[in-house]
């Protein structure tokens, strides 16, 4: 299992397309990738459920991967964050 | 505006840290659970500095603060009120716990015994199917070969769930208070070992082994098979225990110690203490109705079959064999097993009425085998499957009972032998057949016409919601919806999702779909659903409908850059909206000034749930119309 802390710095938080791009993204691996914010969980790749966590500038936003290709996949999600959130 | 201030007058107006259960917020409001609505100064809340609105909603006290301010105000008051930061499922948890203690015990009952019902179920029907050939095969009325291989696996079968039903409870029950679910059947394993004496061979052979506990009482070796109420209790104990270990216990050692100790603590518990008190409650339970049925004119029997499947659901019910055994010695007859017998069928009769009169096809489902099992004589699926849950098909139920046993005893009924109830147990009464029948179907007559006229009503899933939004009129255009279809939710030119000047949706990265440009500035929900999602910025709904698609509304392109200005939403988060309904409005001409394209994606979010996704072919829709068709794959 991988996991790492992002503190999102787009103004604008995960909304709609950032969100679509994460869930694009996560579907590419193999991995289970779940998001935490604040007791609320979802996994990267369910749209609506990101987007319900309702995450702004400036929150903190666990990740963990857990699967055979964990360590490709957090490293390419940690790189997904920094480009574009 | 000063956060903490607005924090403490809020606090102080809601009657102090003690009236409050559990806090969290939303984009605009803070969502809480008080103990005690009535100390709630409703009025002055609404006078704080900083609060736009108080209502009342599902259980919560929800306080409009608004935007960017409300999670400020949030952090200020979790500190001050010094609750933990709650999830919103918590929140709503709470807020579902509430309730008199009464409700809380039924709905705890369901939880448990929901996800074991179909375990239950058709074991039940066969088992009684069973029972009363195997009991006229011993008297000779039919032959079959009970030591076949075929009766004795079918045998085995059927009654397996109920052998070790306490383990499916202690599994089910430990999960509903969150506690290890596996835990949970290892407890009940233990309560039910086989190294143990059985409960139901007590009331024949007496105990066989005891210990002392420091002298002060006996504690019998007996199993806990037959029981209900204390293995929840056992569960209890154990997932509370559990997740105080889990706190406390350091992690290097908690998987090793406190699965141990949750087990051992709610073990011995259970053994010496809960199960002592339960044999003493027990035999005063049975002291108690060999008493009552003794008082004459029937007034007897008819309590005692009004409260028959109340002890039932106790489990003292195993004990019973005592009455019946020194009933046939006594007399030749046994006057109880006709007074269980109706209070039996009763309940058959009242969990038919609920099979017949539902619409649903899950409940219909269950009710049905269930009743039919109850008429044979094996009543938990329908006591815990149906009637119970609905509460009142249970009330009818003993009233059903309790006139059937009222019956038997005026007409001085007796059974020749004991061993099953319901509508084979009419071979224990060929003395007199047509009084045992008349005792049973009046029993079931009554439970069934009560529960029909007044005992159960098709209840929708979700409960009644309060308006906690903007009611506008709902209009809905008749005509004949499908869940297969997408109806749009605005009116307007239909436009391609790949002509959308933006990439991301125009490649379906967000799923697919199509965009309307928007004709009027109101989109609405275009089925029944869930808000699972809405944006601060209120310029996008993400709703899962009850039909399971995910859909994402978005009005206009980049307009999150607005920050909410030319929006207005009608729902928050987590609200049940009717097809319909309004979610958002906006300003069309506003927005567009601004330089945002207005056109609106309609998105279906889970597109990979679906193996086709079409479009339709008119060029305009008004609100409502077919907009896209799904397969579902």
């Amino acid at each position: 299992m991988k996991t790492f802390a992002y503190t999102i710095k787009d103004e604008v938080g995960i909304h709609a397309r950032p969100a679509g791009l994460l869930a694009k993204k996560a579907k590419e691996f193999e991995s289970v990738i779940t998001l935490e914010k604040g007791g609320k969980t979802a996994a990267a790749t369910k749209l609506m459920a990101i987007m319900s966590m309702g995450v702004k500038c400036g929150d903190t936003v666990n990740v963990t991967v857990e699967g055979a290709d964990e360590e490709k996949a957090a490293a390419e999600m940690e790189a997904f964050f920094n480009e574009n959130l | 505006m000063d956060y903490r201030q607005c924090a403490a007058e809020i606090l102080r107006e809601l009657g102090g840290k003690e009236n409050l259960i559990s806090a969290a917020h939303c984009a605009t409001r803070l969502r809480l659970v008080i103990a005690d609505n009535s100390k709630v100064n409703k009025s002055n809340l609404e006078n704080t500095d900083g609060v736009k609105g108080v209502f009342e909603a599902s259980g919560q006290l929800q306080i409009i603060i608004g935007t960017g301010t409300v999670n400020k105000v949030y952090d200020e008051f979790i500190a001050i009120a010094g609750v933990s930061a709650a999830s919103k499922d918590e929140v709503k948890q709470a807020a579902a716990a509430k309730g008199n203690v009464f409700q809380r015990v039924i709905k705890t009952l369901g939880d448990v015994f929901v996800p074991i019902i179909p375990a239950i179920v058709a074991g039940g029907l066969i088992m009684g199917i069973m029972e009363a050939l195997n009991f006229m095969a011993n008297r000779g009325i039919i032959s079959i070969n009970q030591s076949g291989y075929l009766f004795q696996i079918i045998n085995m079968l059927s009654n397996a769930a109920f052998t070790f039903l306490p383990i499916l409870i202690g599994y089910s029950a430990t999960k509903v208070f969150g506690g290890n679910p596996y835990l949970g059947a290892v407890l009940a394993m233990f309560l039910i070992h086989p190294d143990l004496q059985n409960a139901y061979t007590v009331s024949t052979e007496g105990v066989a082994q005891s210990f002392s506990i420091f002298g002060l009482y006996n504690v019998n070796m007996v199993g806990y098979q037959g029981h209900v109420i204390p293995i929840i209790m056992a569960s209890l104990i154990l997932a509370t225990v559990e997740k105080k270990l889990h706190k406390i216990v350091p992690e290097i050692i908690d998987l090793f110690v406190t699965p141990l100790v949750s087990l051992l603590v709610s073990g011995l518990l259970t053994f010496t203490f809960i199960g002592p008190l339960f044999v003493a409650i027990e035999n005063g339970v049975l002291w108690f109705v060999q008493w009552l049925i003794t008082i004459p004119f029937g007034i007897g029997s008819f309590i005692m079959g009004g409260i028959y499947s109340t002890t039932v659901v106790a489990g003292v019910h195993h004990m019973y064999t005592v009455i019946d055994m020194g009933q046939l010695a006594q007399y030749g007859y046994t006057y109880w097993l006709p007074i269980a017998s109706a209070a039996n069928v009763a309940q058959g009769g009242a969990c038919l009425a609920v099979a017949i009169k539902s619409k649903k096809a899950k409940v219909k489902s269950v009710a049905f085998p269930s009743s039919l099992s109850c008429m044979l004589g094996i009543t938990e699926p329908a006591i815990f499957g149906v009637n119970i849950r609905y509460v009142k098909p249970f009330i009818f139920g003993s009233i059903g009972g309790a006139v059937g046993a009222c019956l038997a005893s005026v007409m001085h009924l007796g059974a020749s032998a004991t061993g099953v109830t319901g509508l084979f147990a009419v071979l224990l009464h060929l003395h007199a057949p047509i009084k045992y029948i008349i005792v049973i179907g009046s029993a079931a007559a009554v439970a069934f016409v009560l529960t029909w006229f007044f005992g159960y009503k098709d209840k929708e899933d979700a409960p009644a919601e309060s308006k906690s939004t903007v009611s506008k009129e709902i209009d809905v255009p008749e005509k004949e919806y499908n869940d297969d279809t997408v109806y749009a939710p605005l009116e307007g030119k239909v436009v391609a999702l790949a002509d959308v000047p933006d990439a991301t949706f125009a490649e379906g990265v967000l799923g697919l779909g199509a965009a309307i440009e928007p004709a009027a500035g109101e989109v609405i929900a275009p089925a029944d659903g869930e808000v699972s999602s809405i944006f601060d910025t209120h310029h996008a709904v993400g709703l899962t409908l009850d039909n399971g698609m995910e859909l994402l509304i978005h009005v206009g392109i980049n307009t999150v850059a607005l920050n909410g200005e030319g929006f207005t939403a009608h729902v928050s988060e987590g609200d049940k909206v009717k097809r319909g309904q309004p979610l958002i409005s906006f300003d069309k001409d506003f927005i567009t000034s601004k330089g945002y394209p207005i056109i609106t994606p309609v998105i279906i979010s889970n597109t990979d749930d679906y193996k086709e996704i079409k479009t339709t072919e008119s060029t305009e829709v008004k609100r409502l119309d077919e907009l896209l068709t799904v397969e579902r794959g």
